[in-house]
């Protein structure tokens, strides 16, 4: 399409409004709403005061980067930084004279008639109050405020409001005064049963039962939803809901991905740190030292090293074309996930050259990369676990195991020495055998046949002792493992910048360090105890990282955890703070939010409860066409948003109502079932993928082995987190294989029997009562008048019409119970 | 189908990026600024690309609201020459020089050792063992193609193809060269070229998926599902695979027991509830979009199994594809399937001619000549047909055919002894055919061994390129915001489509 007005695209973005169109997507209309903004104050003032980020930033990017910016700079000018625009340009000319607009090179050319000097050289002019914008904000002192994130939070003070009475607390101020300035009102608050609901889901992933909705509706306490909540924080179900939310930013899988997509042993133990650490409150800034440097911590625990595993979840090519650019991979993987998940910044943007957009310069790249250099590749093809597993056993046992490996490889190694020397004299077919799994068919076969007699005997002597090590190690106890950072060098490899990205061309060699951004920071230098075998450079990071003071950290964290209690963060780019990122709907409430955090030990479940306690967590989702029209995307929080449910609540919900739900916690993942038709799409149909039994299966989602290369479908057709980056808000999709697997799926439809199982023996057959309790358990409300009449109609009419047997009608009313999309949707 | 975009993507308007400074004409950074001064704004973009985002409302379930479907037919960015894509992916890496680049030298050299430099599963060598071209190759057609013997029915259709014969690709090792020319990265997470075209171009039968992958009978290639997935971009846009017997689509088939009557009671049933539902929940469209989503997919129960439905064509039809012969019969009824599949808007559909490892594909370690004359032997004649069914149709002007491996083979021998070749990723042969490109034509070529390119080396991007541009899309345009970053098929380079076959 031709190039699209700004203008244009308002009408159109109103006109999807005006149609009622599906746009949860509130993050596009924000901006709208600032671009609109920003005429307000210089029609209704002369001189106001110009607000260089909102106003005169937005100006420069549009008409004068493309010759004035990061990529190039004409006449030596450079106008997206500071220094530059207030400097003497090679013509002597300066662009941006503070308060001297007459003196400023800019204006002159922005007013000049004189085709030859008048910028920009093509394309529109701008406008006179544009023009006058600028020299007002020049006038004004032309104040080069930094992106809104690169300043550290701000102390605020919760704003006045007219309506007191609403304020419950401080988030109450902060949201209440946006919407009277706007002249909007809250919703009303939403009825107990939508409460309850809400706030299960929220913070467990569960449907509440018909027991405890009919408890908390009937508790005339005033602390009622205050207990509600305390009894839903302190539940183990809590950190399996929560750990999820952590597990799509660090992209966790238990493969890794590529030709063979192998398992990564025990990752399933970093799982379990997570939702313990969630169970735990855990602070994060313990949390953050535990992933980042939990070998290096002064006290180094089994727990810790579980937590290094947070490096060795990403992907990994047993098989790289080019290893020292996969090595590299490896890294920028580290680099893009940690930048991301921990400071909501993109340097994975800054890998080939300068970040285009963030004052990120290539140098910072390399300089991050260095805390991590120390860092082996997960693995080699012939050794995939000395690099990502430790022993977490204890060190006696510990020791025995060693003395095995060690023994073993050993002789492993020798005999895999004679058997090339035999396999290269082989025909070509068998030497293209050998590679395959046939391998050990083929030297039982052959082997025989190549060795000499006497090398053979050799051979054969080493196969029995292999085999006598093997007895011995059956009778020592269990080893526990752990997928962790392991063999992470003392003396890290040196750093260079890499020209392009290209780490065959290294340029200048750089030292670990933060972000500029941050200001000039010493970067500390690391130190170790003797007795430790790694560098300590993670932990100066980890430490950084941690730290109450940094600027990003705790605003990034807590703009997570609101995005999760509202569907929708105040930042809607969680990943991205930068300025490609969306500016915040609220950036004083987020200040207030993040210094909250670090106030209360930065720990979770208080946290919660604060937002959880706000009456703007507690507004009903009405719909008010009034602040529909003000505000169609809800940026200002005048309802509390409906919200599908994950992959997850979707299939844990289903066992929950039918009673099958398996509570089991922890321990190594287990596999659905998974159609023949979908196994098919593997090289080896059904390869990697196990049996288990049916309680197993009926376990909550967060224990479902992720294999990279085969996510189960109910997951992945209601949008599963991407198992190959961090994933900060996952996609909401309505499409019609959902439905397909929600019809006719086998395992939908096994959990509608269940269920009607269950109904039937609670509620016997009675089909008025049936139905009843069946609405109950799914919804948690009370039927509607005339509901159950309609559901006995229903199973009837499938009874007498169709000529089903009441089982099967029973079975598949259960089925419409559970497509509803009051199954699916929460107000 | 709707979809809630957490991250950005779009059509960016503006410049190549060649002359931006000269002209200062608008960049992606001043598009951002403009429309709204961040780049959430972009999304809208994207999702409103062209008028065909606004014209294009499927149905919704009231009759009244309508029904923003992601998949719903896009406007491309210029005419475009082809409307749909058949990639014939010879899993495994078919060796160029016993098919269609011809090295007469090559067959003296058979057995001798020279030095030349290859890279492969087996690592970096400098000499090897060559293997001479295990079949005689002649010209076919007014424009003279070489054809090895290995295709007697394809060759008939030398002058409806074009032959690229300077192909490279970034690695040597399946897994990644599997992705590369799937998503154009060695890396895994990038969405395929079919989620590209899905998501530029939407579908024209939203009662069919856009984009269809149909796997070989012994399996899918490795890596699986990664191979069609869609990576960063929504799951809406992935591959769907379909099959050519049984039920063509995933959950398709009712459960055992539910008749189709009673599926509809059940969905009328279901339809009453949620309208009950939604009618006290004004402004959630979502709600009216799912309920659309369940009367979609009862009509995709209906038109899928109808699409796969090969026995209303005639017998002589059937039997050009070869389905009266039980080695050309699987492979036949695929390719008839994706002519069904084009003729019904269907926009890129992929073909596995082998599956699982070794042998059951392409990857000719051990024994060259029984696996190129097994594999061959099983597609030669189906695709023949599938051209020239095509084509008097009037179908090939507006269908693009694909053929090729994830890489090809080296002249010498992986092995001290026997045929087998090992990967080739410096230099091998793919053609395209139909869909506006030049019949008939061949353009680069390897040096005398088939070792490597030499003359017009074209990466996989190129390739690409040239499908997006085929299908009206510009390759340096179609970009998708992901990870701070705008993500393109064809790489951060300007890259061109291949001019000397369009």
């Amino acid at each position: 399409m031709p190039f699209t007005s700004c203008f244009s695209i308002r009408q159109q973005v109103r006109q999807l409004l005006f149609r009622g169109m599906v746009i949860s997507a509130g993050l596009w209309l924000s901006t709208v709403a600032v671009a609109e903004n920003n005429k307000v104050p210089v029609a209704q003032n002369a001189q106001p005061v110009v607000d260089f980020t909102q106003q005169i930033q937005p100006l420069l990017a549009k008409h004068c980067y493309a010759c004035h910016g990061p990529d190039v700079q004409e006449g030596g000018l450079r106008l997206d930084q500071s220094e530059q625009a207030f400097k003497q340009l090679d013509s002597e000319a300066i662009a941006v004279v503070p308060r001297h607009p007459e003196k400023s090179e800019i204006i002159a050319r922005i007013i000049s008639k004189d085709k030859d000097q008048q910028m920009p050289p093509e394309g529109d002019r701008l406008k006179q109050d544009q023009i006058d914008l600028i020299t007002s904000w020049i006038q004004q002192g032309a104040e080069w405020k930094k992106h809104w994130a690169f300043q550290p939070p701000q102390d605020r003070t919760p704003p006045e409001t007219a309506n007191h009475k609403w304020v419950k607390n401080p988030i109450d101020a902060f949201i209440l005064a946006r919407l009277e300035q706007k002249g909007l009102s809250p919703a009303p608050p939403a009825d107990r049963v939508t409460l309850i609901r809400r706030v299960s889901f929220n913070l467990i992933g569960l449907p509440p039962t018909p027991e405890e909705v009919d408890q908390f509706v009937n508790d005339t306490a005033s602390d009622a939803y205050e207990r509600l909540i305390n009894r839903l924080l302190a539940s183990p179900r809590y950190g399996e809901r929560w750990a999820r939310h952590w597990l799509d930013l660090v992209r966790y899988a238990d493969t890794n991905s590529y030709e063979r997509d192998g398992i990564k042993p025990n990752a399933w133990r970093f799982r379990d740190y997570v939702i313990s650490s969630f169970n735990q409150d855990k602070p994060y800034s313990q949390f953050i030292k535990e992933q980042l440097a939990g070998d290096e911590l002064d006290q180094v625990t089994a727990e810790t090293i579980i937590a290094t595993g947070y490096y060795r979840l990403g992907l990994w090519d047993d098989e790289p074309a080019d290893p020292l650019l996969s090595y590299y991979n490896e890294l920028d993987d580290i680099v893009a996930t940690t930048s991301q998940v921990f400071l909501g910044l993109t340097l994975n943007c800054a890998r080939c050259h300068e970040h285009k957009i963030d004052p990120i310069p290539h140098q910072d790249y390399y300089r991050f990369m260095a805390f991590f250099h120390g860092l082996n590749s997960y693995g080699t093809r012939s050794d995939q676990r000395s690099f990502n597993q430790t022993d977490i056993t204890g060190p006696e046992i510990s020791a025995l195991y060693a003395r095995y490996d060690e023994q073993k490889n050993d002789l492993q190694k020798k005999m895999h020495v004679m058997e090339e020397t035999a396999v290269k004299k082989m025909s070509g077919v068998d030497q293209r055998r050998s590679e395959t799994p046939e391998r050990a068919k083929l030297l039982k076969e052959k082997l025989g046949e190549y060795l000499e007699p006497g090398q053979l005997k050799v051979y054969q002597e080493m196969q029995a002792e292999i085999q006598q090590l093997e007895e011995q190690r059956k009778q020592y106890p269990p080893r526990k493992m752990a997928l962790s950072v392991s063999r992470s060098l003392k003396e890290p490899r040196e750093t260079f910048v890499l020209l392009r990205g290209n780490p065959h061309v290294p340029g200048e060699k750089v030292q670990p360090g933060f972000p500029e951004i941050f200001g000039k920071i010493e970067t500390p230098v690391p130190s170790v105890p003797k007795d430790r075998q790694t560098s300590g450079r993670r932990r100066v990071l980890a430490d950084w990282i941690a730290s109450e003071d940094n600027m990003l950290t705790s605003r990034v964290i807590v703009n997570r955890i609101w995005q999760h209690h509202f569907g929708r963060a105040i930042v809607q780019t969680p990943n991205n703070f930068g300025q490609l990122g969306v500016p915040p709907t609220h950036p004083e409430l987020l200040d207030w939010l993040a210094l909250e955090f670090v106030k209360g030990g930065q720990k979770f479940k208080p946290f919660h409860k604060l937002i959880l306690m706000s009456n703007t967590y507690q507004m009903s989702s009405q719909h008010s066409d009034q602040a529909d029209a003000v505000d169609p995307a809800n940026d200002l929080f005048w309802r509390f948003n409906m919200r599908r449910l994950g992959a997850e609540e979707v299939r844990d919900s289903l066992l929950a109502v039918n009673g099958r739900l398996n509570l089991k916690m922890y321990g190594p993942g287990f596999y659905p079932l998974i159609s023949q038709e979908v196994l098919q799409g593997q090289s080896q149909p059904g390869k990697g993928w196990e049996d288990s039994s049916e309680e197993e299966r009926a376990r909550r989602s967060i224990y479902i082995f992720v294999k990279r290369s085969l996510v189960t479908p109910l997951l992945s057709n209601f949008d599963f987190a991407d198992t190959d980056s961090s994933c900060a808000v996952r996609f909401v999709t309505t499409q019609p294989a959902q439905a397909l697997g929600m019809v006719n799926g086998h395992f939908v439809n096994r959990q509608a029997e269940f269920f009607a199982d269950r109904l039937l023996e609670e509620t016997g057959t009675t089909h008025p009562q049936f139905v009843k309790r069946a609405i109950r358990l799914a919804y948690g409300r009370q039927p509607q008048a005339g509901e159950v009449e309609e559901g006995v109609r229903f199973i009837e009419t499938l009874i007498k019409k169709h000529s089903l047997k009441e089982k099967q009608a029973l079975n598949y009313f259960c089925l419409t119970i559970l497509n509803r999309n009051e199954f699916v949707y929460l107000d | 189908m709707t979809v809630t975009q957490p991250s950005q993507s779009q059509f960016p308007q503006g410049s190549s990026s060649a002359g931006h400074a000269q002209f200062c004409r608008r960049t992606r950074r001043e598009f951002l600024w403009e429309a709204g001064g961040g780049f959430a704004s972009v999304a809208l973009t994207g999702l409103m690309s062209g008028d065909g985002f606004l014209n294009s409302q499927a149905f919704a379930a009231d009759g009244v609201s309508d029904f923003p479907n992601p998949l719903a037919s896009k406007d491309p960015h210029f005419k475009p020459k082809a409307k749909s894509v058949i990639f014939l992916f010879m899993y495994g890496g078919p060796s160029h020089v016993d098919t269609f680049d011809y090295k007469p030298k090559l067959y003296a050299l058979d057995g001798k050792t020279i030095e030349v430099k290859t890279k492969g599963r087996g690592g970096e060598k400098n000499e090897g063992r060559v293997v001479g071209p295990k079949w005689k190759f002649k010209q076919y057609g007014e424009s003279g193609q070489w054809v090895s013997d290995l295709f007697p029915h394809l060759a008939t259709c030398a002058d409806d193809i074009a032959f690229l014969k300077s192909m490279t690709a970034d690695s040597p090792i399946h897994g990644s060269a599997m992705l590369m020319m799937n998503s154009g990265r060695i890396l895994s997470g990038f969405p395929s070229l079919g989620s590209w075209l899905n998501y530029g171009l939407g579908t024209e039968n939203e009662n069919l998926p856009g984009y269809v992958v149909m796997l070989d009978p012994t399996g899918g290639p490795i890596s699986g599902a990664k191979n069609w997935s869609s990576g960063f971009m929504p799951a809406t846009y992935q591959g769907t695979t379909m099959r050519s017997q049984g039920a063509p689509l995933i959950d398709l088939r009712r459960p055992e027991g539910m008749s189709q009557a009673v599926q509809r009671e059940l969905l009328d049933a279901l339809k009453d509830a949620n309208q009950k539902h939604q009618a006290s929940r004004a402004g959630n469209s979502e709600l009216a979009a799912r309920i659309a989503s369940y009367e979609l997919a009862f009509k995709m129960q209906k038109h899928a199994p109808e699409a796969a439905d090969l026995a209303s064509e005639t017998k002589q039809t059937q039997d050009s594809y070869g389905l009266n012969n039980p080695r050309t019969a699987d492979f036949g009824r695929r390719c008839l399937l994706a002519r069904r599949l084009v003729e019904r808007g269907v926009r890129f559909i992929q073909l596995y001619s082998g599956g699982n490892h070794n042998d059951s594909n392409w990857d000719a370690h051990g024994d060259l000549e029984k696996n190129h004359n097994f594999h061959a032997g099983n597609t030669d004649q189906p695709i023949a047909a599938l051209i020239k069914d095509l084509k008097s149709r009037g179908l090939l002007d507006e269908t693009m055919i694909v053929w090729g491996g994830e890489f090809g083979r080296q002249p010498t021998a992986e092995y001290a002894k026997g045929t087998g070749r090992d990967h080739n990723s410096y230099g091998f042969t793919m053609w395209t055919a139909g869909g506006g490109v030049r019949g008939g034509t061949s353009v680069g070529a390897t040096d005398e061994l088939g070792a490597a390119a030499v003359e017009k080396p074209f990466h996989v991007r190129r390739l690409h390129a040239t499908i997006l541009n085929q299908m009206g899309l510009e390759p340096n345009r179609l970009s998708y915001f992901y990870g701070g970053l705008d993500q393109k098929l064809v790489g951060v380079e300007h890259t061109e489509p291949i001019h000397e076959i369009i």
